[in-house]
């Protein structure tokens, strides 16, 4: 664990990238974890299906779905959060190089209003030198794409589980509205293009 | 051990005085909510599903008949074009005798996310364009395109080169490899496949967060304070709270044509290289060979000129132009000195080539 300072907060960053200790416990808990939950879901199922009416019907039947998502939502949230530590460490440790050269160039602090003006425009040219370099860097940017995706993975299991609850509910899930909008970007395109063999005057 | 502050009165004078400022801002400043960026008259000439042709009412009378068909950019509205009566593009170019139509690429919703380059560039541009040669009883039209409207622009250009007199690209998006922004340099690393398949079309909220890393402390410092500083004056107040709301206004763009942009343009540089392909035609440069134009700005950092230029040397027009400003990548379409500098020498370029 690692401790760094700067100047607005204080941040305890774990360690950059996911051990392989860590992914084999958290692979050994999802095994487990899978395992109690489709030996209860066989033991309970049939009680479950006979006791539930309705839509809960249906969510009784899906109930494993739901603790599926929720296992594997937990392991991608350990690589949201190791690039999350990344992607803060990394503004955090830019900070911290930029208010040195701050201080390196700016060692008192001003009193009066010209110096004043002027230590500002220091402070916001080297903060902007160092920030923009940072996002403007490979590694930035590596690290930013793989924090989108492991947060499109997190909204990818809420979304699956929503979809569960709407289907025991039945109503539409996301997956029922996107064919139907497919459906319909492709008849338009259709209409479209009899509009325009009408509009020409034959086929 | 006792220690002497001394502060200058003049700071303390300043620092009340901004406090003052900041107290009175709400009586001397609108909020954006209150304020319509509608500012020089239009009629809805054309529409198709949420995009819409807008045609400016003349200010004088026509001086060429070609018409000049802007193609906005995708990322936020065309209200920055006319974005203050003394800083209008369109204004400008009214004033000038143009005959002018806007394409509005409106506000996608996620009905529209399986809409792409095809969509855009064979369907509503082509719509759009075809309605205002026959409204204006032209053969051609003039394109300009800004920004991703500028790539759009080159698309179609490309792919209907026969319904385009004249092109104007304005910092168009163009050589992905070569644009050494911010922006690019996110957009080589996303991962769009996932990002469409799971949200659909680009949420706004990616937008300003691109937005929040081009330069955060003159844009999310000193901006706020030099408002404060200046509000008492009347013009900075009004385009400051105009151009506010208009950065603040991002609509979402369609899933299928943010995946194809990113993809072919940043990610694995297609268009420039002529291997890209919308609605199963390839995009071949070389089939631009109208009058070309291409404004980029050297201060720009959305799209870097590094990115734009490459469109110069691509087509095979033999009556080609290319103008570096010093300026950036709104202060090209949106500033003083672009109705200096960069309208009056676009509007000569036009009327030199276009039917009287």
């Amino acid at each position: 664990m690692k401790i760094s300072i700067c100047p607005e907060y204080v941040i305890i960053l774990p360690p950059m990238a996911v051990s392989k200790d860590l992914k084999k416990s958290l692979g050994d808990y999802k095994h487990a974890s899978l395992f109690w939950t489709d030996l209860l879901y066989l033991i309970s199922s049939r009680p479950q299906s006979l006791t539930a009416t309705g839509p809960f019907r249906k969510l009784g039947v899906n109930a494993k779905k739901l603790s599926t998502e929720t296992i594997e939502m937990n392991e991608d949230m350990t690589e949201f959060n190791s690039r999350l530590s990344s992607y803060y460490k990394q503004l955090s440790d830019t900070w911290t190089e930029a208010q040195k050269e701050y201080n390196r160039k700016v060692p008192e602090i001003p009193n009066d209003t010209e110096h004043l003006e002027a230590s500002k425009r220091i402070w916001i040219d080297i903060f902007e030198n160092y920030f923009t370099k940072l996002f403007d860097s490979p590694e930035f940017a590596e690290n930013f794409g793989k924090l989108v995706t492991s947060e499109l993975e997190i909204a990818k299991h809420w979304n699956n589980m929503a979809s569960t609850l709407l289907e025991s509910a039945n109503m539409p899930t996301k997956k029922d509205m996107d064919e139907v909008y497919k459906e319909l970007h492709y008849l338009r395109k259709r209409i479209a293009k009899l509009e325009k063999i009408v509009n020409k005057g034959g086929m | 051990m006792a220690h002497e502050i001394r502060i200058d009165p003049k700071f303390l004078a300043e620092f009340i005085q901004i406090n003052k400022n900041i107290i009175d801002a709400p009586k001397l400043a609108e909020s954006l909510e209150e304020i319509n960026l509608e500012m020089t008259p239009y009629e809805v000439v054309y529409s198709e599903g949420k995009v819409r042709l807008l045609h400016f009412s003349p200010l004088v009378s026509k001086q060429v008949k070609t018409p000049l068909v802007i193609a906005y950019a995708l990322i936020n509205r065309f209200h920055i074009l006319d974005i203050h009566p003394k800083k209008s593009w369109i204004r400008n170019l009214l004033g000038q005798g143009i005959d002018l139509y806007l394409i509005d690429w409106g506000t996608p919703t996620q009905i529209d996310q399986h809409q792409g380059f095809d969509d855009y560039v064979n369907g509503f541009m082509d719509n759009c364009i075809d309605f205002a040669i026959k409204e204006s009883s032209s053969d051609k039209v003039s394109l300009q395109g800004y920004c991703t409207g500028g790539t759009l622009s080159t698309v179609y250009a490309s792919l209907h080169p026969d319904k385009i007199k004249n092109l104007i690209l304005t910092a168009p998006v163009i050589d992905g490899r070569r644009d050494s922004t911010v922006v690019a340099n996110l957009a080589k690393h996303i991962d769009v496949d996932k990002m469409v398949e799971t949200i659909g079309n680009m949420p706004p909220e990616f937008m300003y967060y691109v937005f929040s890393i081009l330069k955060p402390f003159e844009q999310g410092y000193e901006k706020y304070l030099n408002f404060f500083k200046n509000i008492h004056n009347k013009d900075y107040v009004e385009n400051f709270i105009r151009v506010e709301k208009w950065l603040t206004d991002t609509p979402p763009i369609p899933g299928e044509l943010f995946r194809q942009w990113i993809k072919d343009v940043y990610q694995e540089n297609l268009l420039i290289n002529n291997k890209m392909y919308v609605g199963g035609k390839q995009v071949s440069l070389k089939n631009i060979s109208m009058p070309l134009i291409t404004q980029v700005a050297v201060g720009d950092h959305l799209v870097s000129p590094e990115c734009s230029m490459p469109i110069h040397y691509a087509v095979s027009s033999e009556d080609k132009t290319l103008r570096i400003y010093a300026t950036g990548h709104v202060g090209m379409i949106a500033s003083s000195f672009s109705q200096q500098k960069v309208l009056p020498e676009l509007s000569q370029w036009i009327k030199e080539r276009s039917e009287k």
